[in-house]
């Protein structure tokens, strides 16, 4: 069955990015949330998008409305029984994605491919709600999705040999990104490396070694990053780096997970990076990075 | 009698012509678009009857090309009694690359080099692969043919098809002039040397393919010589939102000041500069020229640009083969624009070249002198018909093997 329709449950930074991407290789996408108001707000924040593409000559007027048209929205799961891949991007929040899969596992057909995009949370938990656990797998995406052509394919205990080679075959051959292959384990490979990284620069921070802009500097010109640890953590989103970090820390149970002081102080004073405007550099309500 | 099914298959759109070659007439023709989509179209268009439009699910090339013979053979608006009619079918390719000098029967080792092709044409070669198995399944030992559109400039010299840039970049990845429009240019040359009654060979020609994307070409001694375009349709004359030549130097700058990643600065040379991008307006020549009845100055400017860069190839070309006797104008732009070819010819007078004023506005679907009578140069207007061509060569090749 050659998958033609996706769904994805949750129009948050993820979910708007993985619609946008899906329906810009030429697919339907079912994009659901739970309440209208956030599912316009991810109607603007998609067609924001577009308009910046088309500012940056990647688009013109008539790509965009053909994209724009192959994104439904909507707040019923009756929408996605047409699809043959249904993405959940919903908050990490373990209780809250379990309801989403219960839900899931009763409405899509027996072929469907159910995946989530959790960086951190346990597929095969996630998994055991489902009547068929099989065809349960994480597609972990990295923001910005349109940009970053690598997706995580992770395999819970129980994901099916045909399953993983499905999905496999449609971040390759139909999205084309590279896919790897990872098995469960918190934060997998790239969020566990990343998150690290971050936390490690924030210590440096903390003991006075550098600024946190000499920092970023150093690692961005010096090891050819795009960018330095905080702007990376800006974009990300304090509150997920923090969350991110608190689930390997529990999992983990290793010190080197802690997070650091400074960046549950920031999360408390509401300084999350890009998208409050103020982290540890300033933004335009863009998210442009003001000077 | 020989009926031929020329078919040019898009990514998800598919046209198609059915020729009576007795006498080279269209028996009927038609579109399918939206391919893989669950609400695709069908025009078909009989010669002599309305067209008629269908919407149905289809999901591939093979049920597209299932849909067109069932049109064909439909007992109302149809054109054959059944599939045995037709004897052969021809296709449009875009990229030969070195391999394809001419139209070739198909056979799989020719399908192995159309692959082999699909890194220099991404968007094009593996549609037109498409077309070419879903006439094998629907068809079954019927004999095809390619006919490309980069075969007629492979008798360009070495002097303009190489590039002056690193050698080993040729001979790993094949960068080179490859040049397209090449069956118009070639029918159209055709058509002028039969309509002058001289010898092609012995014909020194400029022909200007203005449409969308727009080309022209030096034809010397009947052969391609040199063309506008390059590895990619983007290089030469300014197109309608193609930017045509410039500083290569600009790219990476203008990639490092504005932040720009790859497929941007393609998108950026490909679909919003030319002369959509100089008026602001449109790409579509004949808005433009509203714009400039309305006084619009940018408007004017890109009109200017654009005939301003096809003087200067056609200057180009006039020393490159040293002497130029036909300029031939055609294609959408070129067929149908009066006001274009001659802001073109006004600035070409230093080659004893007159244009007729009267004959340039007149309107016909054959080709015609738009020069005077006394002009040292001849100018036509030569509509183009690449399906025709398509047709012929399929026809030709297909008598020749059986």
């Amino acid at each position: 069955m050659s998958i033609k329709k996706v769904g994805v449950i949750g129009a948050g930074t993820m979910g708007q990015g993985i619609a946008e991407m899906l329906a810009s290789n030429g697919l339907d996408v079912y994009l659901i949330e739970i309440s209208s108001e956030r599912l316009i707000y991810g109607k603007e924040m998609i067609e924001l998008s577009l308009d910046k593409q088309i500012e940056k000559w990647a688009l013109t007027q008539a790509e965009k409305k053909s994209i724009f048209n192959r994104i439904q929205f909507g707040e019923s799961y009756d929408g996605l029984k047409d699809c043959e891949l249904v993405i959940e991007t919903i908050t990490e929040d373990l209780d809250s994605k379990k309801a989403v899969f219960e839900q899931l596992d009763r409405i899509c057909g027996p072929d469907v491919i159910l995946a989530s995009n959790t960086s951190t949370l346990s597929l095969t938990e996630l998994a055991s709600v489902a009547s068929r656990p099989e065809r349960v797998i994480g597609l972990h995406f990295i923001y910005p999705v349109f940009k970053i052509n690598m997706v995580e394919i992770v395999r819970g205990l129980k994901t099916s040999e045909d399953t993983f080679a499905r999905t496999k075959f449609f971040v390759e051959n139909v999205i084309n990104k590279k896919g790897v292959m990872v098995f469960e384990s918190p934060g997998f490979v790239t969020s566990r490396l990343i998150c690290l990284f971050i936390n490690e620069a924030l210590h440096v921070l903390e003991e006075g070694v550098a600024s946190a802009e000499d920092i970023d500097s150093a690692m961005r010109i010096g090891y050819s990053f795009q960018h330095g640890p905080f702007e990376m953590a800006d974009r990300f989103g304090l509150d997920s780096v923090l969350a991110a970090l608190e689930r390997m820390f529990r999992e983990y149970g290793e010190l080197k997970y802690r997070p650091s002081i400074v960046l549950k102080k920031m999360v408390r004073a509401g300084h999350l990076g890009a998208k409050s405007g103020v982290g540890f550099f300033k933004y335009d309500k863009d998210g442009d990075r003001l000077l | 009698m020989m009926k031929v099914l020329v078919i040019n298959a898009g990514s998800s759109s598919l046209k198609y012509q059915l020729y009576n070659m007795e006498d080279e007439s269209v028996l009927a023709s038609g579109r399918v678009e939206r391919i893989g989509m669950d609400s695709s179209i069908v025009t078909h268009e009989p010669v002599d009857k309305p067209e008629v439009r269908t919407v149905d699910e289809i999901l591939d090339h093979v049920s597209a090309v299932k849909k067109v013979l069932a049109a064909l053979m439909h007992p109302e608006y149809g054109a054959l009694k059944s599939m045995d009619e037709i004897q052969a079918v021809g296709h449009r390719v875009v990229h030969g690359g070195e391999v394809f000098k001419s139209s070739v029967l198909v056979t799989n080792e020719v399908k192995l080099e159309i692959r082999n092709l699909f890194d220099l044409a991404p968007l094009h070669n593996p549609a037109h692969m498409m077309g070419i198995l879903a006439v094998e399944t629907n068809m079954p030992n019927i004999p095809q043919v390619v006919v490309f559109d980069t075969a007629f400039h492979q008798t360009m010299p070495e002097t303009s098809y190489l590039y002056p840039i690193p050698k080993v970049l040729y001979r790993r990845h094949k960068v080179r002039r490859y040049g397209f429009h090449g069956t118009s240019h070639q029918y159209v040359s055709e058509q002028a040397a039969e309509f002058l009654g001289a010898p092609l060979e012995s014909l020194k020609i400029v022909s200007c393919h203005i449409g969308n994307g727009a080309s022209c070409t030096a034809i010397k001694d009947g052969k391609s010589f040199d063309t506008s375009m390059g590895m990619t349709p983007l290089e030469g004359l300014m197109m309608g939102t193609r930017s045509g030549d410039l500083d290569p130097a600009i790219v990476p700058y203008v990639m490092n000041k504005e932040e720009l990643t790859l497929n941007e600065v393609n998108s950026m040379l490909n679909k919003h500069s030319g002369m959509l991008a100089i008026s602001g307006i449109s790409s579509d020549m004949r808005e433009v020229q509203e714009a400039i009845a309305d006084g619009d100055r940018n408007a004017k400017l890109a009109f200017d640009m654009y005939t301003y860069r096809m003087r200067k190839y056609i200057g180009a070309y006039a020393a490159a083969m040293n002497g130029i006797d036909t300029l031939i104008f055609t294609a959408g732009v070129g067929e149908n624009s009066a006001v274009l070819r001659k802001a073109v010819c006004e600035g070409l007078t230093f080659l004893g070249l007159e244009l007729d004023e009267t004959r340039n506005a007149e309107r016909s679907k054959h080709a015609r002198y738009i020069s005077t009578d006394s002009s040292r140069i001849k100018v036509l207007v030569v509509p183009t018909n690449e399906e025709l061509l398509i047709a012929r060569d399929t026809y030709r090749i297909v008598q020749a093997t059986v």
